[in-house]
């Protein structure tokens, strides 16, 4: 089975979620982790499957920070800005990065090859500073270590 | 039903899990504590090379966190005549001192005192010292005897010890555990259900992950008593989407449990049945608050509900629902092994227990620390913490999380309690305390609360989503010296409206970081202003 179409995705989907509402985030986090984010027809036939209108569905995604509606570049850096890992020097890792990337965060580089993003709290205070390479955390981390995973991520 | 004594089924269980354990006598204990920060400073590397080179003297142990992130990755080995070695900020380079120690024999040395010695563990008792992965180490250290003793007596009976310890909800508003499931248990409606929030969401509040991963066993066990006292059969743990090795933890000891017989049908011979089903939550701060995490549940917005009616009476699918934090469920086991009376003993006059502090930002011990109620700051960030680091100058500490509010260091004696600690907006709220040094400002962190809390407000209540994006545009004003006194006013203002029309706990306290900023540091706050 595929879930690359409307039509596959649905079989996928009624083999998988009952159809509840209660289903609608767990269907949804399905679909990030199978496109590494939510495509607007994927929403859609997320509706179909549980009988939620889709702008329902759309409006219930974009309130929750963890799901994403637009495509994130191919290599994903999320640098905490919480207060314990911006004193401890997040704040100066993500203004590294926004120099040398050229890019905000939220922003993905012209290439599509990275999305810089930034992130209240990582929930690992005590390793800051933290930093997300491809939705791997590091602690502890340095300038050097982040343009390493960069340097690395080109070859890939 | 319940012909057969809980604590006659439960002994046999434990004398079994004993009988286990001495498989392993005569050999070298080593455990590896692995949580999530751990992971992310090599943790999992030195797991698995562990693992692979461990000789047959050996055994391997996967714990969680011993609550000392700054030691992180860390393993502890104790040899069969038990002394002592543990190993900080393992990784791939020291790791072949370990092996190799092993091998040599070893030298006993003292654990971490001044980190730990501050301390009293309830909740977080055991936690980086014994599996996580395996029941069998959780039960031969007194796990489900709490259990155990809860199903020898009657629901009424369990809410009344409860009760007598004085316990309040670790989530952050101190609401008496004992009185929210006699109003469970007085509703006569079925199915009801549990909710374990374990969400968390809250900035600089990591102390629920450490939970799962260190002592998942013990959140169960509270979760199964707190289920017998207020009538329910089904229970949900509610764990955030990016706590991975969390959900993982709980899965499997789910799964043990079940395979035990101490949870599922017919816990310990009672008749007394529990299912237990794991969600994933979706993120925010939001979903923290009660009402809002049933709606994400149910696939709705995050958005808050109305209340009257509460969750006891119409929660999850309008249906009777107890909400949990895990930190209140994991003080249940203690208080039903050892006795109101004995909980009570900890903590202060108003208030019983300990509470779990996760502390960070400017200190040179982080981590997940738990002290009885009443426990100064200062005890916390210098005797526990170790204060900041030698050239930095502690300038104030921010209190509670992203709705509470900032101390300055004229206030380090200020002990810790349930709720407001003072009238200036600053609460102790899930327990967070952040050491802020020279390195920033007061405005600059009181803007990025700020700018927290209009980012997260859902937008439900008008004045929250109208008011915290203007506090950040005064609170700009203010900074970047076009600000005037009538924005000081605006701001005040801002923070009694939002907190005074708000449905949930993000609007009523969106002002505190900005009075108490107001209050205790008017001058820096107002610096630029003309």
């Amino acid at each position: 089975m595929t879930t690359a179409d409307q039509k596959g995705l649905r079989a996928v989907l009624r083999e998988k979620f009952p159809r509840e509402h209660g289903q609608l985030l767990p269907a949804l986090h399905f679909i990030q982790h199978e496109f590494r984010y939510l495509p607007d027809w994927a929403m859609e036939v997320v509706g179909w499957h549980l009988g939620i209108p889709a702008s329902e569905v759309y409006g219930a995604a974009t309130s929750y920070t963890e799901l994403l509606t637009v495509e994130p570049g191919r290599h994903e850096v999320r640098v905490c800005t919480g207060i314990s890992c911006s004193i401890n020097g997040g704040k100066r890792l993500l203004e590294g990065l926004q120099s040398s990337l050229g890019i905000g965060p939220g922003e993905t580089t012209p290439d599509g090859r990275i999305t810089l993003s930034e992130t209240a709290c990582a929930f690992m205070c005590g390793v800051a500073p933290t930093v997300s390479l491809d939705h791997e955390w590091h602690g502890r981390a340095t300038v050097e270590s982040v343009n390493l995973f960069l340097r690395d991520s080109d070859e890939a | 039903m319940t012909t057969k004594d809980p604590r006659e089924a439960f002994e046999r269980l434990r004398a079994r899990a004993e009988g286990r354990a001495d498989r392993n006598e005569g050999k070298t204990r080593v455990v590896v504590q692995l949580d999530h920060s751990s992971f992310a400073v090599g943790g999992g590397d030195v797991a698995s090379a562990l693992t692979e080179s461990l000789p047959d003297s050996a055994y391997l142990v996967i714990a969680g966190s011993d609550g000392a992130s700054f030691q992180a990755p860390k393993v502890v080995i104790t040899t069969p005549d038990g002394a002592v070695k543990s190993f900080r900020n393992v990784d791939a380079r020291s790791f072949a001192g370990i092996v190799s120690e092993i091998g040599d024999g070893i030298e006993g040395t003292e654990e971490d005192e001044v980190f730990f010695q501050h301390q009293r563990r309830v909740a977080l008792d055991k936690a980086g010292a014994i599996s996580s992965t395996d029941i069998g180490e959780y039960v031969t250290h007194g796990g489900y005897s709490g259990l155990a003793r809860a199903l020898a007596l009657s629901p009424e009976a369990v809410i009344e010890e409860v009760k007598a310890s004085g316990l309040r909800g670790r989530g952050g508003a101190y609401f008496p555990a004992a009185v929210k499931w006699e109003g469970a248990r007085r509703v006569d409606k079925s199915p009801k259900y549990l909710v374990v929030n374990a969400e968390e969401g809250e900035p600089g509040i990591f102390k629920d992950r450490h939970l799962m991963e260190g002592v998942p066993y013990r959140i169960l066990e509270g979760m199964t008593i707190a289920a017998y006292a207020t009538g329910v059969d089904k229970a949900f743990l509610y764990i955030n989407a990016e706590a991975e090795l969390s959900a993982q933890r709980m899965q499997n000891a789910v799964d043990q449990t079940l395979g035990g017989g101490l949870l599922g049908g017919n816990i310990l011979g009672t008749g007394f049945s529990l299912d237990v089903e794991i969600r994933r939550g979706a993120g925010g701060y939001v979903c923290g608050e009660e009402t809002t995490l049933l709606n994400t549940m149910e696939g709705y917005r995050r958005e808050p509900r109305l209340r009257p009616p509460f969750p006891t009476e119409s929660g999850l699918w309008a249906k009777p629902t107890v909400i949990n934090n895990p930190e209140t469920l994991c003080s249940v086991p203690f208080i039903l092994a050892n006795g109101a009376g004995e909980f009570k003993s900890i903590g202060s006059e108003e208030a019983s227990g300990t509470k779990i502090v996760s502390l960070s930002g400017s200190v040179q011990r982080a981590g997940v620390v738990e002290v009885p109620m009443g426990t100064t700051l200062r005890q916390i960030v210098h005797d526990i913490g170790g204060g900041v680091p030698g050239d930095r100058e502690l300038i104030g500490l921010a209190v509670g999380g992203p709705s509470s509010g900032v101390f300055p260091p004229s206030m380090l004696d200020t002990p810790i309690a349930p709720g407001q600690l003072h009238d200036s907006g600053v609460m102790l709220g899930a327990g967070g305390v952040i050491a802020l040094d020279d390195r920033t400002s007061i405005p600059a962190v009181v803007r990025s609360l700020a700018a927290y809390n209009a980012d997260e407000s859902c937008g439900k209540c008008t004045p929250c989503r109208e008011g915290t994006p203007r506090m950040v545009d005064a609170l700009d004003r203010l900074m970047e010296g076009r600000g005037s006194a009538g924005d000081i006013e605006e701001l005040l203002q801002l923070a009694d409206v939002v907190g005074a029309a708000s449905l949930c706990g993000l609007g009523q306290a969106a002002g505190g970081p900005i009075t108490s900023a107001l209050h205790f540091f008017k001058e820096e706050m107002t610096a630029q202003a003309r």
